[in-house]
């Protein structure tokens, strides 16, 4: 263990804990944007420099570890300065659209720009990178924002460990790719998004949100994914009740701010036009019924022989009264004939524990069997 | 899961078996390539080449259904080379004597011969596991032996024999001591949102809320005064399989399908369909038209989980909140009401009078409420206390903090027990007639039977229709090309689906996902042997051959990316 005074604060921490993560620890943030938390430093961005008492060159804190005494600075003159003229090289490579920019709002260089006060570059406007891809329904890739931080090289790399991208080419040139720059389709890129979660620019953007609003503007809802059980949270950002894209934040207790492509991206089901919207009832029994005037036989053709099967083909659409009603009658004339052993209940693993709940007691204290599985052996 | 998922990057050694966990838990596969990027061993057996393999430091190829030897030959070895955990084997366990008599048969050279992996690496992954070792960087655990975690899924519980592997893992994870301390135990990891949370609650035939069977006259008693009833059923009930065999007997009349879709997820789809269609009356609740919908009387809709409140229980045994993001469409409920309301006019079709407000729950809330006091693992549990991070069970009481690890100290039943178990081969044998092994499961962009997955755009649009992988060498055998079609026949059924080349598999051994309805694996699967304890099906082996199809179809992968 190592004691360090960051501005004025003392901490004890683990030796080789940096004093970037001491200070996040003391509650300090000190400007970055190369530095992610759950990635190993790289050092690029220099934005991240401290002043350490009895040194005279700055450090980088992001790489820098802490020392026993060592007595940090992280806001100065200087150090503003020095941060401004950092800002300053970045976007005279970086198009400062931020008026119509999706990102604006969630941008960190637009952040620090901000508050460094930075409104243009005092050198010439010389964007370096123009690539724009849009291979994937999943995100875009815009190079002309890109500030080669390579935090979507090291989350592809450390976490994902699809090594799908990589810094390619050198000084004018360099720019993240997929191996000979080809869509990301022929890469080894399982297209979980992590690289656009970490991006903190607008090069790296969710297709699904593209000029729909602003940052802003969205409501934000955290749950839980519904598809496997590993149980990552989600948050949903939305804007007129619609879904526009999903994330995930550093405090979710499982995941963090990981998640993978089903969660990320296969959302729109909920809206699908196929969703049922009404009871129904089949048209043989809803004939028996008087429901319908036609009467009707169930096609003996299984319904995975049919290529697109139509459900109002087979059903009318009824009440919810009387599709309750009709199922309550039914399960009690079974069990008045048969017995509750005659009654097979099926519950879900797609459905919540209440549900589950509310399904098992009925199937034992209202019917009266222990007939009940759902799919968890499936 | 005895553990939790973040303890995973933390591991010495990873041993992953029945489980393609990148592309079934892709999220629980970032925690073992953080290991890994540390230096922590990855041992994986499979018989696929699975992507987590990239990672791996020792890979396993076994042919299907024979892995049982490789873990018995890795027993054998830990027993004959003097690397168990004594210590730990006497004070926490019992039946050890018996155990290793039986393991003693079970020599790395005859688990060799059965599967295919040469005895060297069978020893090598028993010694790396036994002591936790590292490839390099040091371990965050101070003690002599390094810290060794099981994962494992379907892989090994849908076999005829699953329960003995579940047992196996159990008996292996014994012998090392490698349980009760963070990122070790043995983690059964669960395949969809809340399938812990089902079984907990009790949707199964055998047991109540909180795992209290329910032949067990005391507690039936006790929940039978809970919810205000007479009695209680004593007598187990028939699992969905068994069920679906009951309807040609007459014995099951009626049934109630609350999302699920047998009709693609059950063994042996032609004998669902026919047991279903055997049905007098049959209603499903659901959010889209399922394959299995179309054959009910009654549909009734269903609110999906972005569009509802409730709990989920992850397989970390973690009790989460779900919140309503989006407005449920039309008229669909959520299926506590719906249910519910089934269950109060069912009542009044009976005679029976009850509270108006026995059914009739004002909230999710509420029900949750009830069930903390009927679930003795959630007893704890309220809704205030899951915001944020959620808790997990057991967690007995209201000062409980939940619990991350199990059986610290000591186990759930005391001592834990070994129990010798022996090698059993998979019930369908491949012969001359169906000369290669099935093995079935999933792919990363779809889930399950695909009726959510494959109505997303952007999902949908990646694998956008089913294939089946097999080895260049088995598919020159028949004569079709990457990507044409071919038909894919058992005993039971036969679908028709494209073929895609792959050294993922071994010669002999064919690969299809369970998603596509197109392609309804299931109508290849076995329903006639089941794991005689937890009556799962053999999902992972059945005897297949390939077959031309009539007409000669041969669509290029260029012409297919043209349709996308
Ligand atoms: S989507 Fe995931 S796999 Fe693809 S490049 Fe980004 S981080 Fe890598
Ligand atoms: S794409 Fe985004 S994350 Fe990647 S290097 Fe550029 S700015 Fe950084
Ligand atoms: S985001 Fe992916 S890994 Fe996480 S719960 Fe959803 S499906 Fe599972
Ligand atoms: S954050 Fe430290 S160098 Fe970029």
């Amino acid at each position: 263990m190592v004691t360090v005074t960051i501005d004025g604060k003392s901490i004890q921490v683990e030796t080789g804990t940096t004093v970037m993560e001491a200070a996040r620890d003391l509650g300090i943030e000190i400007p970055h944007l190369c530095y992610h938390p759950e990635l190993s430093a790289s050092g690029g961005c220099r934005l991240c420099i401290v002043e350490v008492e009895g040194r005279a060159g700055l450090e980088p804190s992001c790489q820098l570890a802490c020392a026993d005494g060592q007595v940090v600075r992280t806001q100065s003159k200087r150090l503003s300065q020095m941060r401004r003229e950092v800002i300053d090289l970045f976007v005279s490579d970086h198009p400062l659209d931020c008026v119509i920019c999706d990102k604006a709002g969630a941008c960190l260089l637009q952040k620090y720009a901000y508050e460094y006060g930075v409104s243009e570059t005092s050198y010439d406007l010389e964007v370096s990178r123009s690539l724009f891809q849009d291979d994937n329904p999943f995100f875009l890739r815009d190079h002309k924002y890109c500030i080669l931080c390579g935090r979507c090289v090291r989350v592809c790399n450390e976490v994902i460990g699809a090594d799908a991208i990589e810094l390619a080419g050198r000084g004018f040139e360099s720019h993240v790719a997929t191996p000979f720059d080809g869509p990301m389709i022929d890469s080894s890129c399982i297209f979980c998004g992590s690289c656009v979660q970490v991006c903190p620019t607008a090069a790296l953007m969710p297709v699904s949100r593209r000029g729909k609003g602003r940052e802003w503007d969205l409501d934000r809802i955290k749950t839980i994914c519904g598809y496997c059980g590993v149980g990552c949270q989600v948050e949903y950002a939305l804007k007129d009740s619609r879904i526009l894209y999903a994330q995930a934040t550093p405090d979710a207790p499982v995941n963090g701010e990981f998640l993978c492509t089903k969660g990320r991206y296969g959302w729109d089901f909920a809206t699908h036009p196929e969703r049922l919207t009404t009871p129904m009832i089949r048209r043989d029994m809803a004939y028996e019924l008087g429901l319908t005037d036609e009467p009707w036989h169930l096609p003996d053709a299984s319904p995975l022989a049919v290529q697109q099967p139509k459900i109002e083909d087979s059903f009318v659409p009824v009440g919810w009264d009387t599709a309750l009603d009709l199922v309550a009658q039914k399960l009690a004339d079974t069990v008045k004939e048969n017995g509750p052993d005659s009654i097979m209940g099926l519950a879900s693993a797609r459905c919540t524990n209440e549900e589950n709940y509310v399904f098992q007691k009925f199937m034992r204290a209202g019917i009266g069997t222990n007939n009940l599985d759902h799919c968890a052996r499936l | 899961m005895t553990n939790s998922i973040s303890e995973i990057r933390d591991a010495d050694c990873i041993f992953i078996t029945g489980s393609n966990t990148a592309e079934s838990h892709p999220v629980i596969s970032y925690e073992v390539v953080r290991a890994a990027k540390r230096g922590a061993h990855v041992i994986i057996v499979d018989p696929r080449r699975i992507p987590l393999v990239r990672q791996a430091t020792l890979f396993l190829q076994v042919k299907p259904g024979t892995d049982i030897y490789v873990f018995l030959a890795m027993m054998h070895t830990i027993i004959r080379e003097g690397w168990a955990d004594e210590a730990f084997i006497a004070e926490r366990t019992e039946g050890y004597e018996a155990f290793k008599a039986v393991v003693e048969e079970y020599t790395p050279e005859r688990a060799a011969l059965m599967s295919g992996v040469p005895a060297e690496q069978i020893e090598l992954a028993a010694r790396i596991y036994a002591f936790g070792e590292r490839v390099d960087g040091p371990s965050v655990y101070e003690e002599d032996r390094g810290h060794s975690t099981i994962l494992y899924a379907m892989g090994i519980t849908q076999r005829s024999n699953g329960t003995d592997m579940v047992m196996t893992l159990a008996n292996l994870a014994m012998l090392c001591g490698q349980v009760g301390q963070p990122s070790t135990g043995v983690n059964p990891l669960r395949g969809q949102a809340n399938v812990q949370g089902a079984c907990d609650l009790g949707c199964l035939v055998n047991v109540f809320p909180g795992y209290q069977r329910v032949t067990d006259d005391e507690k039936r008693l006790a929940l039978a005064q809970a919810w205000e009833v007479e009695e209680l059923p004593g007598q187990v009930g028939l699992t969905i399989v068994e069920a679906m065999h009951a309807v040609a007997e007459g014995k099951i009349r009626a049934a109630y399908i609350m999302g699920e879709n047998p009709m693609m997820s059950d063994p042996n789809t032609s004998h669902v369909e026919q047991a279903l269609r055997g049905l007098d009356f049959f209603v499903v609740q659901d959010i889209f038209p399922s394959e299995t919908a179309q054959l009910a009387h009654v549909i009734l809709p269903a609110a999906s989980s972005l569009e509802k409140h409730g709990s989920f229980t992850n397989t970390e045994r973690r009790v989460q909140l779900i919140e309503p993001v989006l407005p449920a469409p039309g008229e669909a409920r959520p299926d506590w009401q719906i249910t519910a309301e089934i269950a109060a006019r069912y009542d009044k079709k009976m005679g029976v009078d009850r509270q108006l407000d026995y059914w009739r729950y004002p909230s999710a809330a509420a029900i949750f409420e009830e069930l903390a006091t009927v679930t003795p693992i959630y007893a704890g549990m309220s809704v205030d206390r899951l915001r944020g991070e959620g808790l997990q069970w057991p967690c007995p009481d209201a000062e409980h903090p939940g619990t991350s690890i199990l059986h610290v100290g000591k186990f759930s039943r005391g001592l834990g027990k070994f129990n010798p178990v022996e090698a059993i081969d998979p019930a369908e044998q491949p012969d001359e007639e169906y000369p290669l092994i099935l093995t079935t499961g999933r792919v990363l962009y779809h889930y399950h039977t695909g009726t959510m997955t494959r109505r997303s755009e952007p999902l949908d649009w990646i694998e956008p229709h089913g294939y089946v992988e097999v080895n260049a060498q088995d598919a020159a055998a028949v004569g079709v090309e990457d990507d044409g079609f071919v038909v894919v026949k058992s005993r039971r059924g036969q679908v028709n689906t494209r073929i895609k080349y792959s050294e993922g598999v071994s010669p002999g051994t064919v690969f299809l996902a369970f998603h596509w309805r197109e392609a309804p694996a299931n109508m290849l699967t076995q329903d006639f042997k089941l794991d005689p304890v937890a009556k799962i099906p053999e999902y992972k082996v059945c005897a297949v051959r390939l077959e031309n199809p009539p007409e000669k179809n041969l669509v290029s992968r260029r012409e297919s990316e043209k349709v996308r």
